[in-house]
């Protein structure tokens, strides 16, 4: 046993380094979810505080991205955003959309901890008039109200975050193909 | 327990967390990101990915939230130019190359908060539509605080005189480059004549 017999300061040592190692993963587990959990917050603020009828539709339609933008960095200012805050803590939530817009442009599901777990774009199939479906983590696919045509995604979490991008180049009749296109984006319909 | 011990345990426990959340701080923010370097660029392959690190995340989250997983935009990222020095926002460059393998691209300045330059004009970034994804021709664009002598080249006001980072995009990037995003015939960052 006396191979194993320590001195009080390699104790302390232990229980320092011990420590230290569990703040630093710790730190860099919680950093994503923590940022996230703000950013999800702040998007269920601004869809609240937008005038009746938008709000209602569960999206936040930010203003062209330009240098006033300071709230998630490495703004595209390429790119006309939409999003969203999904709870899905009360079951499965729908996501819809009709686009005509003759640019790129995507709708990417986020999870709690950041990861980029969904991204449709208009060149997939389903695209022309999306019909999502996204269900808590571990729920019935049969269970969620969706059309046959619709798609069923299961989520990470329970609560995700929705990000529309929409190209719009330095040709005007892009913005406003663009906002049209954002303007039909319908978050959280839970009726399906 | 003594006092002295439940002073060397508070010492020992505070000091381990600062020396915990202080080395994973300065590791996020002043590493290099994990990637793969491209000329001056650094390409982040696990941006948006499940498949990433905890510290890829963590670092992703900082400073590049909401990322794109790689199939759909490939992001690559300079803070130094072609001579590895820093890029500055006060200093003139010049980023040229053969138009991106992507169906959608786009160079853009940020400042060293990763926020796009003031700017009344609104001219953050030079990009193109590349629908056949064909590398056909070539783009050339100017940063600095004034605008290049010669007004024909597109140019991206960078006042002040902090870090400059730039970006470029590749939307829907074409198959060579999504399976090996170190193909990329990567822009050139050089540095215009003299810096204050």
């Amino acid at each position: 046993m006396s191979a194993w017999s320590t001195k009080p300061w390699q104790r302390w040592l232990a229980l320092g380094l011990a420590v230290a190692v569990l703040a630093h993963l710790l730190t860099v587990w919680a950093l994503p979810r923590l940022i996230m959990r703000e950013a999800m917050s702040r998007i269920a603020r601004e869809t609240a505080a937008q005038p009746a009828a938008q709000a209602a539709t569960g999206v936040y339609l930010p203003p062209p991205t330009d240098h006033t933008q300071r709230r998630i960095v490495m703004p595209s200012p390429d790119l006309l955003y939409a999003t969203c805050a999904l709870d899905l803590s009360r079951g499965p939530a729908r996501v819809t959309a009709e686009v005509a817009h003759p640019r790129y442009w995507s709708v990417a599901l986020y999870g709690a901890n950041s990861d980029n777990f969904f991204v449709v774009n208009d060149r997939s199939p389903a695209a022309q008039r999306l019909d999502l479906w996204v269900a808590p983590p571990g729920s019935d696919r049969a269970a969620v109200p969706a059309a046959p045509d619709a798609t069923v995604i299961e989520a990470p979490s329970a609560n995700i975050l929705l990000l529309m991008r929409l190209l719009v180049t330095r040709d005007p009749a892009d913005l406003e193909s663009a906002k049209r296109a954002r303007e039909s984006l319908r978050c959280g319909d839970r009726a399906g | 327990m003594t006092a002295r011990r439940i002073t060397a345990l508070v010492v020992t426990v505070v000091a381990s967390l600062v020396v915990g959340v202080g080395s994973a701080w300065l590791w996020l923010t002043r590493t290099d990101p994990a990637g793969q370097r491209v000329g001056p660029w650094l390409v982040n392959l696990e941006a948006g990915s499940a498949d990433a690190s905890m510290h890829t995340r963590a670092r992703i989250a900082l400073k590049a939230l909401l990322a794109l997983d790689r199939r759909e935009t490939l992001y690559y990222v300079a803070d130094h130019d072609d001579a590895g020095r820093p890029l500055r926002a006060g200093c003139r460059y010049s980023v040229s190359g053969p138009i991106p393998p992507a169906r959608w691209w786009s160079v853009t300045a940020y400042a060293d908060d990763i926020f796009l330059f003031p700017n009344p004009e609104k001219r953050y970034s030079v990009s193109g539509e590349n629908p056949t994804g064909r590398t056909a021709g070539s783009f050339r664009m100017v940063t600095g605080p004034t605008p290049p002598a010669t007004g024909s080249v597109e140019w991206v006001p960078t006042p002040g005189d902090g870090g400059l980072i730039l970006t470029l995009r590749l939307y829907n990037p074409m198959p060579e480059v999504q399976t090996d995003p170190g193909a990329l015939a990567a822009p050139r960052i050089e540095l215009q004549g003299e810096c204050p």
